[in-house]
């Protein structure tokens, strides 16, 4: 039997580590194979421990503890029972079986770490593929054909950029690999790389024929350093089987991969600003046009796609881009990954057939909301997208549909947000992300957002003036027509859809002073009801700043000018006699 | 070379293939703003106010990048390209720390470039110092001497020690300038055959007609009074403003080719409708010649005087009997006046009654010193309840003390009467309480509920078409002279933009200011104020010559050098400041944080101050890409980001060639040669 | 910070810089490499590196000062980097923060006074079904709760004294 330990950086984290060694120390007493993948998916499950018997998965271990190894090592000795409590339960294997996974067609079920599992699975056929039978243009039309968009967020066609840069003059040309997963709530590139590294290189390996690249970098952000030491592996592998370098297979195709840090700007998930990172520059913006397909990369002829893009290439050569674009809707074609986060009963990464709607992703595959609270509403896009709140959950997923909402598909990031939380709080956290993450060059993004930041800030704190909600709008839309790159253009967004779905609780945070989610803390008073107040001292003694006073067994009170709204008394008090205004 | 027809703002322009918007529309005469362009770098894309719309494109666009194409019809001047602009601007603005002028300036209602002059005086260039002034008052050696210069009072120089004295400063360059051989007279624009008519030969009067005459208009004054100057010569004493130097001024006016009719009575002589028929445009700046009365029993005696009458008639030279024992009412600078004058017309006793304390007395400190020292006794916390007289000759005066109550809606403190009374022997009272229009000739006008003439406080347009009036007379009624003088320079060219078909309002100008604390000066060495050197109290008292003896040069200049320079050397090429004043921005919407950087870091012989920083990123980039230098960089990133010479560390200033060009491409006062 | 008497072992980059220094493009991978050799980017080091690649210490500055990664300062023993992801955010980083700052004294971009600890709010890790989290030296600790992330540094106090 195999044993294999989901070990992406979400499992790491939540212990695969550790219940890797436990396993491994026990495992020479048996005749089983221990081995470890990248991510499952099923992030909330972690840590998760498959048990293979040849292909098969025979059972599917879940919050597995290292003190579970015992069991694990007794079940494959034969005791059937010995991990029944650790078992994965049905109802948590739809969230796979509802899934369509193409981009993440590996991830969980190789190791990523060795080339080897890619291509018993059908790897690099692809590229061989292409290389032997197919021109550039073949590649380019078949990519067309499938319909295929960029997965960063924009949606812009695939193919087009492609073309443009195929056409493009110029004997150097370059393949970039945008990985610099910034958004907030984001994490489906870091996956891919994690666990199918070599699907990427194969797909840009592939896109690199196509535009006449020698050259691919991947640019990966600095956060995720298992997915760069995954990814060093990876390229080390496909040169060592001459996938990579000169005269791929044989061919007269030659192509150099290699991959460059970033250190730390979400702004450089900018394509323009990620080639000016990737030539040791401060990562800002430059002006377009001249776009990166005319001059991009050293000024040469450029093309940059994202993790999730290329990683559908592969697929798609092989399968045909009619396979391709058989799923999907009118406008978008094929599947699409979400990170599913935040207020969630299952988080985790979810591949989905485009034309799903968001209450299929939320309900149907997340399982709904902890706690089972009331669903408020969903970020798509982090900074650069917006909030859909509840009356909209059947909305397609589509990027017509879903930009007709005032958010963006954007590149997978959906925090799913229950009652409790304040949208205009929210919007102020955007805000404050872009304005530190704002390269600075541009008026309207350097000053628009910090201003934009400090109206929302003053606003939470119940020092919102009226006209500030007009402000906010004019700002917004001054900065989306004015501002240099993607990043301006879209930070308004957050606060436009707040605005447009919340407009309510702007309202009275502004003219009442109340934040109807309870969350402000600067808007929130507890009072004790002498009613229902026992007088048991409980909440006296854990106010940490001693507002509460009062005799045992006779009612207490709070002193508002002390309270610091910490809401230890209104989380502590047994009898309900704390009220949250 | 290529050629490619594109349309801008409905004209065709035509361009070369390859050109950006922006250069095919500079070389057409149409501007597009920029503050990060310049055509000796690459196109950077900053700051934003270079967008224009094209038709067919969704998105603004960078015309200093964007390339034109055949066709192209662009705009740059959509209300969606301005409010870009504007946005940008008043973003911009919102982070710029700086004055654009000294506090001086902005205090003055004549909006003198007071700074200006004064750098010019410690310079010795006293006609550039003269003309400086005359760009916005006409009468520097008389304003010179009486203003009660709000200038001084806003100066910052008083946070070290005491206020630059840049009232006698004026008047030391103007008196230079009359003296001189060729004394500054203005260029004066070809004429337009336009005429104007001005009532009133008073500052107002004076100054309106010096604008307009330079202008190329044909000016006429007329004056009730048997010459011009108006309250400058009939209200204000000959030991503060020799009329002879009034007289040099005005005949300068002359010179411009101004006609000036005196003993010109209004509604008696000549009526408002002949000034209608006969003038394109009127300016009605007729003063406030009423003495105010108090409503006191016993004002109609002999021997009760208002003040402005009183003076007017010493100034007339008329025969006057003031007696021995005079009581001046009043606390302001018309009561010091007629103390002083009472003092030298030989009373023996004279009295400032006055309801407050020194404190609150409006007049200026030193005109109550100056009087006490001539002998003037004041009487504070007490006013005239009676004057009784004896067969309709004064006698003597009841007075009524008073406290100090709460304090009044100006912050003032109020005087309560109280039950107790003292009584003075008086030959002769003069009631110097507040001056009135007076409205014959003038019923044709509206008027406020003041009873002061109605003038728009943006056109200076009274109720009837082509008639304007400004100064004492009008809204809000008598003030200062150089407020007068300010209204006036602004009614001129609002009237010469009537006169030439299409009247213009005055529009306050935009200006960054700063706020400044006696903290951010308190390493500057302290330097005394020039003393004006004056006659003595003994022998200035018993004749009208002139109390001041003026400032020497030597005074002068050093005087002139302790000026702290607040307002910024680039106003005047500063863009943003223009681009701020085309786009009628209001930062204040936007009040945040702010840059706060250590001001003055130098860098050889360039000053830095961050504070007024754009983030252009010319400086830097200039210094890269044209000199090859690299010295600037930018450090940190977002709104905090700064432009700066790295650690200032030495060695960095060796590699600075010091070309200056860094400063001459900054688009506002950011960067300054030393 | 304006100070560039700081005395580093040069010697300790010149390997790096005898790989890198002449491939165009390389500053970020330097620094990078230069902050894992040093803990951070010490004034002479930048100059050095300026110096060999051939540009002005100012653009290095630029590029230093702009990514967050590069810190001119040294850090703590341990660095603790504090999820600032929506996800987190959404369930309670905020509190932690607050936890963190009131059980060491220190807000963001600071370190406390016996030098073990540096708090730093990084853009989001990842690890967003964990939320809220922390990383600490590599480390992450995830489901943090006020009292857990307290416990946390507590526990590495303990160790830093035993060591």
């Amino acid at each position: 039997m195999r044993i294999v330990v989901g070990q992406g950086s979400c499992g790491i984290a939540a212990g695969a580590s550790k219940v890797y060694d436990a396993i491994e120390a026990l495992i020479p007493n048996t005749d089983s194979e221990l081995t470890f993948t990248g991510c499952i998916g099923m992030c909330f499950l972690e840590p998760i421990v498959d048990i293979y018997d040849g292909k098969e998965l025979i059972k599917r271990l879940v919050k597995v503890q290292p003190t579970d190894a015992e069991k694990i090592i007794a079940f494959i000795n034969g005791d059937k029972n010995a991990v029944n409590d650790i078992e994965i339960c049905d109802d948590d294997k739809a969230f796979l079986e509802k899934q369509t996974r193409i981009a993440l067609r590996h991830c969980g079920l190789i190791n990523p770490e060795k080339i080897d599992e890619y291509i018993a699975d059908d790897g690099y056929a692809a590229l061989k593929k292409v290389l032997t039978t197919m021109t550039p243009e073949d590649v380019i039309d078949e990519i067309k054909l499938s319909g295929l968009a960029g997965r960063g967020g924009a949606g812009f066609p695939t193919w087009f950029k492609w073309n443009a840069a195929r056409q493009s003059q110029g004997e150097e040309k370059y393949l970039i690999c945008n990985a610099d997963e910034g958004d907030p709530g984001a994490f489906m590139d870091r996956a891919v790389i994690e666990s199918d590294p070599h699907n990427l290189i194969e797909g840009m390996l592939i896109g690199a024929y196509a535009i006449g690249a020698k050259e691919a970098v991947v640019y990966v952000r600095a956060e995720y350093p298992l997915a760069i030491i995954r990814l060093e592996k990876a390229i080390e592998q496909a040169k060592e089987k001459g996938l990579l370098g000169q005269n791929i297979l044989g061919t007269d195709f030659s192509c150099e991969m290699r991959i460059k840090a970033g250190a730390g700007a979400f702004v450089c998930g900018e394509e323009t600003a990620l080639i000016e990172s990737l030539q040791g520059e401060r990562g800002m913006p430059r002006l377009k046009p001249p776009f990166p397909a005319q001059s991009g990369y050293w000024y040469k002829p450029s093309n940059i796609n994202n993790v999730e893009t290329f990683a559908n290439v592969a697929w798609i050569m092989l399968n045909g881009g009619s396979a391709f674009s058989a799923m999907g809707t009118e406008n978008s074609k094929g599947t699409k990954v979400f990170a599913l986060t935040g207020k969630i009963k299952k988080g985790g990464l979810v591949e989905i057939p485009m034309g799903k709607t968001l209450r299929d992703v939320i309900f149907d595959i997340g399982g709904g909301i902890k706690n089972d609270a009331q669903f408020k509403a969903v970020q798509m896009g982090g900074p650069s997208g917006g909030c859909i709140p509840a009356h909209l959950l059947d909305t397609v997923i589509d990027y017509k549909a879903l930009g007709a909402t005032g958010a963006i598909m954007g590149s997978g990031g959906m925090v799913v947000m229950d009652e409790s939380t304040c949208m205009v709080s929210m919007a102020q956290f955007f805000l404050d992300f872009t304005t530190k993450e704002s390269c600075g060059k541009c008026i309207h993004c350097r000053i628009g957002t910090k201003r934009m930041n400090e109206i929302l800030n003053r606003i939470v704190k119940g020092e919102g003036k009226d006209g500030d909600i007009e402000l906010l709008e004019e700002l917004c839309y001054s900065i989306k027509d004015g501002a240099l790159c993607g990043l301006g253009q879209t930070a308004p967004n957050p606060v436009l859809t707040t605005i447009k779905y919340f407009r309510n609780e702007y309202e009275a945070h502004i003219n009442e002073k109340k934040c109807p989610a309870h969350s402000c803390t600067e808007l929130i008073s507890y009072t004790i009801n002498p009613e229902l107040c026992k007088g048991c001292t409980l909440c006296a003694r854990k106010c940490p700043v001693s507002a509460i006073t009062g005799e045992l067994k006779s009612a207490h009170k709070i002193d508002n000018d002390k309270c610091i709204k910490c809401g230890a008394c209104y989380n502590n008090c047994k009898f309900n006699a704390i009220t949250m205004d | 070379m290529d050629t490619i027809k594109v349309i801008i703002d409905g004209k065709e322009c035509v361009g070369e293939k390859g050109q950006t918007i922006l250069t095919i529309a500079e070389n057409n005469g149409i501007e597009i703003p920029t503050l990060c362009y310049i055509k000796e770098v690459k196109p950077y894309g900053a700051c934003g106010l270079c967008v224009v719309e094209v038709e067919g494109i969704p998105k603004l666009l960078r015309s200093c990048s964007a390339v034109a194409s055949d066709g192209m019809v662009i705009n740059t001047q959509s209300d969606r390209v301005r409010q870009s602009r504007k946005i940008a601007l008043e973003l911009l603005m919102s982070d710029h720390t700086g004055d654009c002028k000294g506090p001086c300036s902005l205090n003055c209602p004549a909006g003198t470039d007071c700074q200006g002059y004064v750098k010019l005086i410690s310079q010795g260039k006293y006609k550039e110092a003269v003309e400086l002034v005359k760009d916005r008052v006409p009468l520097p050696a008389s304003i010179g001497r009486v203003c009660p210069h709000p200038c001084e009072t806003a100066c910052r120089r008083q946070m070290v020690e005491e206020p630059i004295s840049i009232a006698f400063l004026k008047a030391f360059a103007a008196d230079k300038d009359l003296k001189s051989d060729n004394k500054f007279i203005p260029e004066i624009k070809p004429a337009t055959g336009k005429t104007v008519g001005i009532i009133g030969g008073g500052p107002a009067g004076l100054t309106a007609a010096y604008f307009l005459a330079t202008k190329g208009h044909k000016v006429t004054i007329y004056d009730a009074m048997p010459k011009m100057g108006g309250m400058l010569r009939y209200g204000i004493p000959q030991y503060r403003l020799p009329k002879e130097v009034l007289d040099m001024e005005i005949d300068t006016i002359k010179e411009l080719g101004v006609e000036m009719i005196n003993n010109v009575k209004i509604g008696k002589d000549i009526t408002l409708d002949d000034f209608k028929s006969k003038f394109y445009a009127t300016l009605v700046a007729i003063g406030a010649w009423k003495s105010s009365s108090m409503g006191v029993t016993g004002e109609d005696l002999n021997g009760v005087y208002g003040g402005i009458d009183f003076l007017r008639s010493v100034a007339l030279k008329k025969p006057f009997s003031i007696g021995e024992k005079v009581a001046v009412c009043g606390g302001g600078n018309t009561a010091m006046d007629a103390c002083r004058t009472a003092v030298r017309l030989g009373a023996k006793e004279v009295y400032v009654i006055y309801r407050r304390t020194r404190a609150e007395m409006p007049a200026e400190k030193v005109e109550i010193d100056e009087a006490e020292e001539e002998g003037v006794t004041y009487k504070f916390l007490c006013n005239p309840v009676e004057f009784i007289g004896e067969n309709g000759m004064l006698k003597e005066v009841k007075l009524q003390k008073m406290v100090l109550g709460e304090p009044d809606a100006g912050g003032r403190r109020k005087p309560v009467p109280v039950d107790e009374f003292e009584t003075i022997a008086l030959d002769s009272a003069i009631m110097a309480i507040g001056q009135k229009i007076s409205i014959d000739g003038f019923e044709e006008l509206e008027l406020t509920n003041r009873g002061n003439i109605s003038a728009d406080t943006t056109t200076f347009r009274t109720s009837i078409d082509g008639i304007f009036a400004v100064g004492d007379a009008t809204n809000r009624g008598a003030s200062i002279a150089i407020e007068a003088i300010g209204e006036a320079q602004k009614a001129s060219e609002v009237i010469d933009s009537f006169l030439n078909g299409k009247m213009v309002a005055y529009k306050k100008p935009f200006v960054s200011e700063k706020i400044v604390t006696a903290e951010d000066l308190r390493d500057r060495e302290k330097i005394s104020r020039a003393k004006m050197p004056q006659r003595s109290a003994e022998e200035r008292k018993h004749d009208f010559d002139e109390v001041n003896l003026g400032f020497t040069d030597e005074m002068a200049i050093s005087e002139a050098k302790r000026c702290l320079e607040c307002g910024c050397h680039d106003y005047h090429e500063c863009k943003l400041i223009r681009y701020a004043n085309q786009y009628d921005i209001h930062p204040e919407r936007f009040c945040g944080d702010k840059h706060n950087c250590p001001k003055e870091q130098k860098l050889v012989t360039i000053e830095r101050d961050q504070n007024k920083c754009v983030l252009c990123n010319l400086c830097v980039r200039v210094c890269d890409e044209e000199v090859g230098k690299g010295i600037l960089g930018l450090v940190g990133r977002g709104f905090t980001t700064v432009i700066k010479p790295e650690f200032n560390k030495p060695e960095v200033l060796t590699f600075c060639k010091d070309c200056q060009k860094c400063v001459n491409n900054c688009p506002t006062g950011a960067l300054k040669s030393l | 910070m304006d100070c560039c008497c700081n005395n580093s072992d040069l010697s300790l980059i010149m390997p790096v810089l005898d790989k890198y220094a002449d491939t165009k493009g390389s500053l970020i991978t330097i620094l990078q490499h230069a902050q894992e050799i040093y803990g951070y980017l010490p004034t002479d080091v930048i100059y050095y590196i300026a110096d060999r690649i051939g540009e002005s210490p100012a653009k290095v500055m630029g590029v230093a000062t702009f990514y967050s990664q590069f810190r001119l300062k040294p850090v703590g023993k341990y660095l603790i980097m504090l999820c600032q992801g929506t996800a987190c955010h959404v369930n309670g980083s905020q509190k932690i923060e607050q936890a963190i700052s009131d059980e060491l004294g220190i807000a963001d971009g600071e370190t406390s006074d016996d030098g073990l600890f540096t708090l730093k709010n990084v853009a989001c890790l990842g690890c967003c079904s964990l939320s809220p989290v922390m990383m600490i030296n590599g480390e992450t600790y995830g489901r943090l709760t006020p009292d857990k992330a307290k416990e946390i540094l507590r526990t590495l106090k303990e160790k830093a004294k035993e060591e």
